[in-house]
């Protein structure tokens, strides 16, 4: 079997009495996009100093391609790295900033003139080498940046949070110029960001991190669709979450719940009987209807309308359930709802889009 | 709409630089009289007094001076250059204080630095030996704060993501300190010698004190003429040191573009 790309093992980092990183273990298989998602001080900026030898561990493995890496200095591991300030030589032009890597390996002269304009080319920069750094747009220096990391065909790139310091349009346009890039290019990438809405479009894995350990790592499906725990259900997106008890033991990968809202049937992991659960269910799978006239076969409580509002393309509905608890409902404004300030209403939900996590 | 304070305002510059420029405009006129007295505006024309401020008498002190502020300037700027990597970049038992000391007498009066200077080499036997080498320890102590200061601030200024982007990039430890870090910092580093050589050169506090009187810089040599009375000689000389430090300072800001040093402006993007 061929080795993983990147391979963390039982990664720690302390800074004094705090692990930073506290025992990481992940594997990155050849061409993939993992995303280390989190909030900020989850761990996730040190975990990539640790990749990019920026920091030393104070335990655990690094392996690139098979290969023990975490006591070498960063200029032995042959990484390409695209930093959130873009890090651009302030004082070389655009070319010389993208030959640097190359100069520093000792490439011919004539070898890196042709990398440096392919480089500049793939980024869609041609002609601008000769440029100072201080005389390109946001966008252009991270351009820039990306074609510096990538023009010494590295081991595998490391994107450092490296949109969150443009706009939102041009956040946009480079969040798929980088991911068409990185599977033109086939290069393993680790990518670190706390935006869910990069990790989920980008991503072919997200690692979900929070204080120094991965909570879920999965595809962006799974992550948004089977959490595994609260913080990663509540940190990407929205959702409703109801204390549950499960009343039957579980068939077919479907529980029986109880909840203060009504009783519910949900898709479950392992929750067994009598435990303490918690149902989840986002708010664009929880629909409306009137008295009556949710489907059968399909999770009906009744509840109250609260605030409704108006997103244009959607309606965000705040209900209210029997239990007094609030909930949220999103529809799409198809034209037909017509919905009062504290009229009765009843929200359902087929089984099979709610899920039940564990937790008290 | 309301000009009134923007008036005031402008006044109030108007009379700032007037203050500035009028006395060194002044001084420069009455260079030019024809007689020995420092008549304003200047009586007659002539250009026998720059031609008395370039007698032996006074290229020997002026020629004194700028080789003392050159000899300050750069070992101000050797000795500042690691103390700044260390004061910014290091943690070390006694940083506090050794950045205090290192930086001190740049609010220490220099006459008190001066003294305590002469105190010290008398106590310590080095009393005989006062002069040139007692000299340039004194100018380079009240100059090293400005080049410690401008590389420090420089150093500071640098992103530290660049100096861990071309280790990524597979510059070892020298190479990112040749390529990257020092051509970053290197108009830091030549503003500080500038401050320095300016402070070296302009200073009479220390030079006082610590100077043999064979060896003295023109700030002494025209202090000590002046017991004699204003002469316009001495008008012409002041002149020439004040050109001296303004032209080196706008060679530096020509070639090395330490202009951001000096005038606040926008540094690089």
């Amino acid at each position: 079997m061929a080795d993983p790309a990147l391979r963390l093992q039982a990664l720690v980092k302390r800074f004094g009495a705090h692990a930073a990183v506290d025992g990481i273990d992940l594997a990155v298989a050849p061409g993939e996009f993992v995303t280390l998602l989190g909030p900020s001080g989850c761990g996730k900026t040190t975990t990539l100093n640790l990749i990019a030898g920026f920091l030393m561990p104070d335990a655990g493995f690094i392996a690139l391609n098979g290969k023990l890496v975490q006591d070498l200095p960063p200029f032995k591991r042959d990484l390409g790295m695209v930093f959130q300030d873009y890090a651009l030589f302030p004082h070389m032009s655009v070319a010389d900033n993208v030959a640097f890597g190359l100069k520093m390996r000792g490439v011919s002269r004539e070898e890196t003139s042709t990398r440096v304009a392919e480089a500049l080319s793939l980024v869609k920069l041609d002609g601008f080498g000769a440029r100072r750094p201080n005389q390109l747009s946001g966008g252009q220096r991270q351009r820039v940046a990306l074609a510096r990391a990538l023009v010494i065909r590295p081991a595998m790139l490391l994107l450092d949070e490296p949109l969150s310091n443009l706009d939102l349009k041009l956040r946009e346009e480079m969040r798929s110029e980088i991911s068409s890039l990185q599977r033109r290019l086939g290069i393993a990438t680790v990518f670190v960001t706390h935006d869910q809405g990069e990790a989920l479009t980008m991503s072919d894995r997200i690692a979900v991190m929070s204080d120094g350990k991965i909570e879920q790592i999965g595809t962006p499906a799974e992550i948004y669709e089977r959490p595994s725990t609260r913080f990663v259900a509540s940190f990407i997106g929205s959702i409703n979450i109801v204390p549950a008890k499960v009343a039957e033991v579980p068939v077919n990968g479907y529980a029986r719940l109880e909840t203060p809202a009504g009783p519910a049937i949900a898709q479950v992991g392992g929750a067994a009987s009598g435990r303490s659960v918690m149902l989840t269910i986002r708010p664009e799978r929880l629909k409306l209807a009137g008295a009556g006239g949710a489907p059968s076969g399909a999770v009906a409580w009744s509840a109250r309308v609260g605030r409704v509002v108006y997103t244009g393309a959607r309606l965000e509905v705040q209900l209210r359930l029997a239990d007094g608890s609030e909930a949220m409902a999103e529809a799409t404004n198809d034209g037909r709802i017509n919905l009062a300030e504290g009229q009765g209403i009843v929200a359902w939900f087929r089984p099979e889009d709610a899920w039940v996590i564990a937790g008290a | 709409m309301n000009a009134g304070p923007w008036n005031l305002l402008r006044i109030v510059v108007a009379a700032i630089y007037l203050f500035i420029l009028g006395p060194i405009l002044i001084t420069a006129a009455v260079a030019f009289n024809e007689s020995n007295r420092s008549y304003f505006p200047p009586r007659g024309f002539s250009l026998k007094w720059w031609g008395e401020a370039f007698a032996p008498q006074w290229v020997q002190p002026l020629m004194f001076s700028l080789e003392l502020a050159a000899l300050t300037a750069i070992v101000a700027t050797a000795i500042g250059i690691p103390l700044a990597f260390a004061f910014q970049r290091y943690e070390f038992p006694g940083k506090a204080i050794v950045r205090t000391i290192t930086l001190g007498p740049l609010i220490l009066p220099t006459l008190v630095t001066g003294i305590a200077l002469l105190q010290f080499l008398t106590v310590i036997g080095l009393g005989r030996w006062l002069g040139y080498w007692a000299l340039l320890i004194g100018h380079v102590i009240i100059c090293l704060p400005f080049s410690v200061r401008t590389i420090a601030i420089s150093l500071q200024a640098m992103p530290g993501s660049v100096e861990n982007a071309a280790a990524s990039l597979g510059a070892g430890p020298l190479a990112v300190l040749r390529y990257v870090t020092f051509p970053i910092i290197v108009p830091g580093i030549f503003a500080g010698m500038a401050f320095a050589f300016i402070h070296s050169f302009t200073d009479i506090n220390m030079s006082l004190f610590i100077a043999k009187p064979g060896q003295r810089p023109v700030t002494v040599a025209i202090m000590s003429f002046l017991d004699f009375g204003f002469a316009p000689t001495l008008a012409a000389l002041s002149i020439l040191s004040l050109l001296i430090p303004l032209v080196l300072v706008a060679l530096l800001g020509r070639f090395v573009g330490i202009g951001n040093f000096l005038y606040q402006e926008q540094g690089r993007g």
